[in-house]
Formats: C-alpha cells, sequence, structure tokens
C-alpha cells in the first residue's frame, strides 16, 4: 500500500540487495518495497556491465534480475552470482524462461510481473539460505 | 505393388482415386516392407527436385542427404505394418539437397494387397515451412505483446504505489495518480507514434491539459527533435511532474505566473547532446523541497537511468528552474 510502512516480520535482518531492472520506474519500485520491506539496497542497475561492475564493488546478500535488458539477456550476471555464490531471484515479464543460455535460471524462483510485495519476499526468503 | 496398384486398389474401393492421387499437391511415397521405395509421385519429384531415378529402389532413410534417418522416425516406421500403427504429421526439421532449410511434416499408413496380401507403407510428406514459419512468427509477436503487456502493468502498478498517501484525502491520491497515469498514456502514444515521435509533440501532448485558453504555459519553437519510445516517456513524465509541482507551489499557482518550455542541441557538435529547460517566472518565492517526494525522484531517477543524463533544479527568487540534459 502506497506510503504505508511494510515491515515484514519474517526477516529480521534486513538484506543487501543488488537489483538489475532496464525499466526506471519498476527499479525505483522495487527499491521502495525492499527498503520498507527492512531491506537495503546495495546498488540498482540496468544492463549487465553495470550489475557486473557493482559487483566488483561490492558483495549484495542476494540479488533481483529482470531477464531482458534492453535486449540484453541478464544471464552472463546469473553466471557471476553463481561462480560468487550469491542466490538471486528472477523477477521477468518472461513465463517461459527455457531459451538458450538461460540454464544458469533454469532452477532459479521467476516472482513475475507485475511485483507482488509478498512473492518478492518469499522468494528473497528462500534464495537466502537461514537469513 | 507400385502406385498404379494403388490407384486399382483404391479404384477398387469404390473411390475415383487417379485423379485425387494426381492432384494431390503433397508428396507421396510408396515403400516396400523393408522401407525400399517402390514409387512416388510427381509432387514429391516436385518438391524435392530429384528424380526417379535417385527415388525408386532406395531406402527411404537414405533418401537426399538421409534427412529422414531419424532414429525417431525409423521406430515409428518399424512399428507401421507387424502393429498396424500409423503415423501423424512426425515433424522433420532439416536442409534438404537442392531445397534447403524445410519443416516436413511425414504420416505414414499401412495398407494391405486384396489379393496377395502383400503388405506396403504409403508415406505422405507436407512441407509445413511456411506454417510453421507464420506460427513461429506469431509466437513471437504474442510473447512480445504479452511481455509489453506486463511491462506496462508494472509500470502502472509502480506509479500508483509510488504515489504517495500521506496527507492525502482520497480524492486526491486518485487525481494525483491519474494525472501520471495520463501522463504516461500521452508519453506513450508520442512514443509509439510513427510521425510525431519528436519533442514539440511530446510537450504538447503532455502539457495539453494546461494549455487552453490565457495560457500559462508556453512552449517556445524549439527544433524537431526526434525521440525513442523510452525517452519519451522519461521526458513526458518529467514535465508532467513539473507541471503538477508549479499548479502546487510554483508559478502556476498564481495568475500572473508564467513557464517556459525550451529545448536545443548541446554537446561539442551540438547534436551529441540535448538540453531541456523549464522556466518558471511570477510565481512565489521557491525553495528547495524539505522532504524528496517521489515527483523529485522520479525527475532525477528518469534523467538519470533513463536518459542515461542528468537534471538540474534550481530555485531562484523568480522561480524554479529545471535543466535537464541528456545524450541523444
Amino acid at each position: 500500500m502506497p506510503g504505508e510502512t511494510i515491515i515484514n516480520p519474517d526477516v529480521d535482518n534486513g538484506l543487501s540487495v543488488l537489483i538489475v531492472e532496464d525499466e526506471f520506474l519498476v527499479a525505483m519500485d522495487l527499491e521502495t518495497i525492499l527498503e520498507q520491506g527492512g531491506h537495503a539496497v546495495m546498488s540498482s542497475v540496468a544492463s549487465v556491465e553495470a550489475a557486473l561492475k557493482a559487483l566488483e564493488d561490492g558483495r549484495p546478500d542476494v540479488a533481483v534480475l529482470d531477464l531482458n535488458l534492453r535486449g540484453q539477456l541478464v544471464f552472463p550476471v546469473a553466471e557471476r552470482l553463481r561462480s560468487l555464490n550469491i542466490p538471486f531471484v528472477v523477477a521477468s515479464a518472461y513465463n517461459d524462461l527455457d531459451i538458450p543460455g538461460g540454464e544458469v535460471v533454469a532452477d532459479v524462483e521467476n516472482v513475475g510481473k507485475p511485483i507482488n510485495e509478498r512473492r518478492l519476499f518469499d522468494a528473497l526468503r528462500r534464495a537466502v539460505p537461514a537469513a | 505393388m507400385d502406385l498404379d496398384e494403388l490407384y486399382r486398389l483404391l479404384r477398387g474401393a469404390h473411390v475415383r482415386a487417379q485423379g485425387v492421387v494426381d492432384t494431390i499437391r503433397d508428396p507421396l511415397l510408396v515403400l516396400s516392407s523393408d522401407f525400399t521405395v517402390i514409387s512416388a509421385n510427381p509432387a514429391f519429384y516436385r518438391t524435392f527436385e530429384t528424380d526417379r531415378e535417385s527415388t525408386v529402389d532406395v531406402k527411404f532413410h537414405d533418401l537426399g542427404n538421409r534427412q529422414w534417418d531419424i532414429p525417431e522416425l525409423r521406430l515409428l516406421l518399424e512399428k507401421v505394418i507387424p502393429q498396424s500403427a500409423s503415423v501423424f504429421d512426425y515433424e522433420v526439421r532439416g536442409t534438404f539437397p537442392r531445397v534447403g532449410y524445410r519443416t516436413m511434416l511425414v504420416s505414414a499408413q499401412r495398407l494391405k494387397h486384396p489379393d496377395n496380401g502383400q503388405q506396403i507403407i504409403l508415406i505422405s510428406i507436407t512441407d509445413a515451412t511456411e506454417r510453421r514459419q507464420r506460427e513461429d512468427e506469431k509466437d513471437i509477436l504474442i510473447g512480445e505483446l504479452d511481455h509489453r503487456i506486463k511491462n506496462l502493468l508494472s509500470i502502472t502498478q509502480a506509479l500508483a504505489r509510488q504515489t504517495g498517501v500521506e496527507g492525502r484525502s482520497a480524492k486526491e491520491y486518485r487525481d494525483t495518480f491519474l494525472g501520471r497515469f495520463e501522463a504516461l498514456a500521452r508519453s506513450l502514444n508520442i512514443g509509439s507514434s510513427k510521425d510525431a515521435s519528436g519533442l514539440p509533440e511530446l510537450a504538447s501532448a503532455v502539457m495539453e491539459p494546461y494549455l487552453g485558453g490565457p495560457s500559462q504555459v508556453k512552449i517556445a519553437d524549439g527544433p524537431e527533435i526526434a525521440l525513442t519510445p523510452n525517452q519519451a516517456t522519461a521526458l513526458g513524465l518529467i514535465m508532467h511532474e513539473l507541471a503538477t509541482n508549479a499548479i502546487k507551489y510554483g508559478a502556476v499557482s498564481r495568475p500572473e505566473g508564467q513557464v517556459e518550455i525550451c529545448w536545443e542541441p548541446k554537446g561539442d557538435d551540438h547534436a551529441s547532446m540535448l538540453q531541456l529547460r523549464w522556466r518558471e517566472r511570477g510565481g512565489p518565492e521557491t525553495s528547495p523541497p524539505s522532504t524528496t517526494g517521489f515527483g523529485m525522484r522520479l525527475i532525477r531517477f528518469s534523467a538519470e537511468r533513463e536518459l542515461g543524463g542528468q537534471a538540474e533544479l534550481a530555485y531562484l527568487p523568480e522561480g524554479l528552474t529545471a535543466t535537464v540534459d541528456f545524450p541523444r
């Protein structure tokens, strides 16, 4: 709900989150949702390049990835996150992740779009072991 | 048994078959029980640009570049005679000699000669290349459309959630949200327009609600600047936020106040960058807001993230001046 403070009772300690989302309004929305849910946005970026750079500069607890970043697929970021052992969830309007190179996100939860707060928080909790 | 015999056989079944088989546009093959081609119809030779010599007495799996030599298809065909199974529209995609990449649908059926009990396989092949291509293109298009709709729903959801409720009545909330929603719709309309997707059109479209009568908003005669749909959305929302701010706190809150919107190419070659200026005059004295509302966040965020540029807001004594610089 707009303006209401949303406290996610399941998260005692807020997570540091990397947002990779090309649609700026959705990125803003994600930031607000996460912050109101008691999490911290480590970085919010719109491209593969910027995401890889952000991962050089810092280590988030978890990442939220859009799949298609202005025609560029997010897979290189997913691969880097895997190699760094950083869990992530996908937030994409695409239902079908069965695309070439998509193996790296095959077993990852897609919370879908439009974003539902509860579903996002649940997915983050499942993705992060014993947060 | 060859095709002639097949014709007789079908005639025997009181079907006027010969004309039918001859005019069948799809390729037909008659195979013996060991999958050797006994006969082929004209459509087969035509479709695969081949002849009788390289077809008859050749094993089905050895035809062409062995495109039909698919283990799964072999297994299916092996069941046709002993189990009277049939194959229906088995899809074979591959590059065929002379005719290139094709999608073929293979159907097979057992036929039994009524006199000598000899069993043969009738194979019909349908070229579904164009149909499949159309279907694939349609699927891609539908997928793309589905994605866009959901994206748009996400954006609308963001506007609804980000529009604050604190200190607002339900009506005020609704009006604020609908104002943003309308600005988004107008910007998208300009962004997707084939012939009017540029800057004067965007400014006129977004500011249209404020332009009627003795208007306090003036859009300068700037040059025609083409915008991408994403740039149009970002700029449209920025102008809308500035307008609502001007009505509430700025120049447009007073009858004598004025707003001027102008733009010009900038950068080294006067082409690589664009600067949009929003200049208020004659309004109440302005000062930076104590809290950063969604409107101001939206202006900065869209200028930086979406346009790859920056927005500067100067609270001058005569009114607010906003400058948005971004690469074209």
